[in-house]
């Protein structure tokens, strides 16, 4: 047997399929992307997050309205640390703030309102993406009539999102639907003003804490000219012309696959798949561009240029971490995007979860995990708890969810969300990760944690 | 008997728009849990989708810097058709089964308060034994604001638990949206005065929680009100709410059983902590003791030694009502100027509390009620600030403007500790006070000019 049933979960048994122990003999993936289990105290989120916060989000010159009662706008302000070089995504907060008389009586009126007066306040958006929230869905707005019947009479893109928060069993919907939204309505909607045979998209980079600016350039400085980055730090104009590169390469596989796909199909736009994590799969990603543009000798260039900059720092951080153990828990693809990088630093990740993976992302974990691994999928607290005691890891990267309830274990922590000191993607973000991990676990503060205060 | 004064509503600004920009405010669940995670052994358990939980609990997260642990009957499409039943009568049992709390507090949402679902009769009946107390609060979020939501919660509590028995010869102290700081102050001025309590309720202690050797219980922390206390605050002496805004629990108690409610404003402030002091005294006939003197005397002398600094010095302030008229009125004794006072929940005291401070001080602080922190940051500019009060949420207005930002209030993200210092009573105000000197300080004077 390979599943495994924790102590915690002995009265709900149907989590017992969500955990695995890993047996390279016999390898089954975790049950996942099915209905959470009623008041297992799970860190899943809603549909509405995935669209709005992850993947519409990070569109910096788009007024982002959320359709519906004021919490779930609030809840999307500037939290997730998608940074631009422009102000208006994060700084601003669009709301139709619904009350209880547009519940009854709809709230199509007070949406079209709130659309025109955004565009009048803020011109310099250069789009208007409009968030469906639970009671938009229930109550029945005909949102699409409503958007077409705004653009008209603004003279800018009003993109409908049907993201009600009840839909599908995790954040995981809202990707795809904020992909399809995307793709259907926007992208070939304009040409690009030039196209060259090195055009390229970084789909699924959402620049949280700047990766972006990292990993752009490296890119760049091979001869690749990145068209769009979708959408850390996408002006609402570099969606259009997506399917016009002559290549996308998919960071983020879980949340932005779609797009490339739905992209591959329509125009025939090959993908690959990458990793930006750590100095092996970064060059490596750089490695497969190059081979792609045949522009083999500008990535070995690169790559060496930036191993030469930055290996030394991370062999500085291998002798500080050589041989701890850690946890991983992600939204998905990060889960096994850094298994790798971390075996660079000498550090064996034990135990993998991820909130709202797919088959294939499990298939990733076991492609990586060693023997014994333990695999979780959608985790409730009560069973990181008692993985966290039980295995006792030299420290945890997870969200802030899972932050304090950690360190009071007296365990290290690393928030892999929003990171704590990033950027940490491509080689010099990998440094900024290891610093951040040393500082974690070789920090005084631990001594402490089971010191007793007796009298001598 | 409520003490307080209703008085006829006074026409205040606010936003003709329909957009909202930058709200300073919550739904109802987030509220509700709170009130909730101050009573020891209670899980609570939003009923609705994912997001309603994980969102107030990244914010208590963040706020507290404590992890804070919530159910959700993870509501989906299925409920949206055949109603949310089966998912909250399973998620009752799977809780009771794996945690076995005290007590469950269920908030509602938007996406069961519109599909109907009945939560007390679900409840009620996924219950097999009386082992475990139920409380269902109505908390739509396209109703009211996360500090009505917390107000029906703790209503709910008091409505399910209070039962008349013995006098205790306590006083119920309803806390409000406020800091464990603040909790742990005015128990600390409640125990000079040799005053027993009930806290209704009190997260003091369970959204921050100490590290002892010797482990944690995240889920269910120490800490928190018993449920046997919360029985007993039907025979207490009266009840004091310190935010008026969470008041229907002390309403209820006295239109239920006699118990005295006084709904006053917070202890912030020279006048405001004067009168929370002869409250207590009055409805327990405790004297005010020498350290509670001498702590109102070095408030006094605090105000003393810095009036030439803030003296006229112009302050936009927003947040909860209870909160930002409080705090205004602290500011206009210690010389300044409230210019603006902003809150995004509706109140019937705000405007008020605030146009009797302009009368008594001779000041003209602009009433917002009900409006946005887009709409504020217009009036700041007209009105000038020199300082602004608030939450993280003020960090813009403050940038834009080239002025220092006080955080005070729900939620603090971008600064550490705030949840731990007390803005309340004679010692917490002098703290605020404090903060505020120093950021004018900081912010505007040469230090050459500060060497006495």
């Amino acid at each position: 047997m390979t599943t495994i049933l924790p102590e915690c979960d002995i009265p709900i048994p149907q989590r017992k399929p969500h955990i695995i122990c890993h047996d390279p003999e016999n390898i089954v993936l975790p049950m996942c992307n099915i209905q959470t289990v009623p008041g297992d105290m799970t860190e899943r989120g809603c549909t509405f997050a995935g669209c709005r916060g992850v993947v519409g989000g990070p569109v910096k010159d788009a007024i982002q309205l959320v359709h519906g009662p004021i919490g779930c706008a609030y809840y999307t302000w500037g939290t997730r640390r998608n940074l631009s070089d422009t102000k208006l995504h994060r700084k601003y907060c669009f709301s139709t703030d619904l009350t209880e008389e547009s519940v009854i009586y709809g709230g199509a009126k007070k949406l079209l309102n709130s659309i025109i007066e955004s565009h009048e306040l803020f011109p310099e958006g250069k789009a208007v993406f409009v968030y469906s929230t639970c009671v938009v869905g229930l109550i029945g707005d005909d949102t699409e009539a409503i958007c077409k019947q705004a653009q008209e009479k603004i003279g800018i893109p009003v993109i409908p999102f049907h993201c009600e928060g009840f839909r599908g069993v995790s954040q995981s919907l809202g990707h795809h639907i904020a992909n399809r939204t995307l793709f259907e309505k926007v992208v070939g909607t304009e040409e690009p003003q030039e196209t060259t045979p090195y055009d390229m998209c970084i789909v699924g980079e959402f620049n949280i804490d700047g990766d972006a600016w990292i990993i752009k350039p490296l890119f760049e400085r091979m001869g690749v000219r990145v068209l769009s980055v979708f959408t850390g730090n996408a002006s609402y104009s570099d969606i259009p012309p997506m399917h016009r590169a002559k290549l996308n390469i998919v960071q983020c596989q879980r949340s932005s696959t779609y797009i490339a796909k739905m992209i591959q199909d329509k125009y025939g736009v090959p993908y690959i798949n990458v990793s930006l994590f750590g100095m092996t799969q970064t060059a490596q990603a750089l490695r497969d561009v190059g081979k792609f543009f045949r522009l083999e000798e500008n990535a070995e260039k690169v790559i060496a240029e930036e191993l030469a900059l930055y290996q030394s720092r991370i062999d500085h951080y291998r002798k500080k971490l050589e041989g701890k153990k850690c946890f991983i828990y992600q939204g998905a693809p990060r889960a096994w995007h850094w298994i790798g990088p971390m075996l660079e630093l000498g550090i064996e990740t034990i135990l993998t979860a991820t909130t709202f993976g797919h088959k294939d992302d499990y298939e990733k974990i076991m492609e990586r995990a060693k023997p014994g691994h333990i695999c979780i999928d959608n985790p409730n607290a009560l069973e990181i708890e008692e993985y966290l005691v039980k295995l006792k890891p030299d420290f945890f990267i997870g969200g802030l969810k899972e932050k304090y309830l950690t360190y009071k274990l007296g365990i290290p922590f690393i928030n892999g969300h929003s990171y704590e000191e990033g950027p940490y993607a491509g080689f010099e973000g990998f440094v900024n990760f290891a610093k951040d991990i040393d500082v974690a676990v070789n920090s005084p503060v631990w001594k402490f944690i089971n010191e007793p205060l007796e009298v001598k | 008997m409520a003490l307080n004064e209703s008085s006829a509503p006074i026409k205040t600004v606010r936003k003709t728009r329909s957009v909202t920009i930058n709200p300073p405010r919550m739904c109802q669940p987030m509220g509700a849990i709170l009130a909730y995670m101050g009573v020891n052994g209670c899980v609570p358990l939003v009923h609705g989708s994912q997001g309603c939980s994980t969102y107030p609990r990244y914010n208590i997260a963040r706020h507290f810097r404590e992890s804070a642990e919530v159910a959700v009957s993870s509501l989906a499409e299925d409920a949206a058709v055949y109603g949310g039943a089966r998912n909250l009568t399973e998620a009752i049992k799977n809780i009771k089964s794996r945690l076995n709390p005290a007590a469950i507090g269920i908030c509602t949402t938007c996406m069961s308060e519109t599909i109907g679902d009945d939560v007390k009769l679900i409840s009620k009946k996924a219950l097999t034994d009386d082992t475990m107390k139920i409380f269902p609060a109505s908390t739509p979020s396209y109703v009211g604001t996360h500090l009505t939501g917390y107000d029906n919660a703790l209503k709910t509590l008091v409505e399910t638990m209070a039962v008349k028995g013995e006098p205790n010869n306590k006083i119920n102290i309803i806390t409000g949206i406020i800091n464990p700081g603040d909790i742990r102050e005015i128990k600390n001025m409640l125990r000079l005065m040799n005053v027993q309590t009930i806290f209704l309720s009190d997260i003091s202690e369970t959204l921050d929680t100490p590290i002892l050797p010797g482990g944690h219980k995240p889920l269910l922390p120490d800490g928190g009100t018993s449920l046997t206390d919360i029985a007993d605050s039907a025979n207490s002496l009266g009840t004091i709410a310190i935010c008026r805004t969470a008041g229907s629990a002390a309403t209820y108690l006295q239109n239920k059983f006699k118990v005295p409610a006084v709904l006053a404003p917070a202890p912030i402030g020279v006048a405001n902590t004067d009168k929370f002091v002869q409250n207590i005294s009055m409805l327990s006939g405790a004297s005010i003791p020498d350290e509670i003197k001498k702590d109102r005397g070095r408030l006094i002398d605090s105000m003393v030694d810095v009036h030439h600094y803030m003296y006229g010095r112009k302050v936009g302030i927003f947040g909860d009502p209870d909160l930002v008229s409080a705090i205004v009125r602290f500011c206009a004794e210690a010389g300044m100027n409230p210019t603006v006072a902003m809150t995004a929940t509706k109140h019937k005291d705000f405007a008020p509390d605030i146009k009797a401070v302009n009368g008594e001080y001779k000041t003209d602080t602009q009433i917002l009620e009900g409006t946005d922190l887009y709409e504020f940051h217009e009036v700041v500019k007209a009105q000038g600030a020199e300082l602004i009060l608030g939450n993280s949420k003020g960090k813009d207005v403050a940038d834009d403007e080239g002025v220092p930002l006080v955080r005070f209030g729900f939620p603090v993200y971008d600064r550490v500790g705030v949840y731990r210092y007390s803005i309340m009573g004679y010692n917490g105000s002098i703290y605020l006070l404090d903060q505020m000197t120093n950021a004018i300080l900081g912010h505007r004077y040469d230090p050459d000019k500060l060497h006495q």
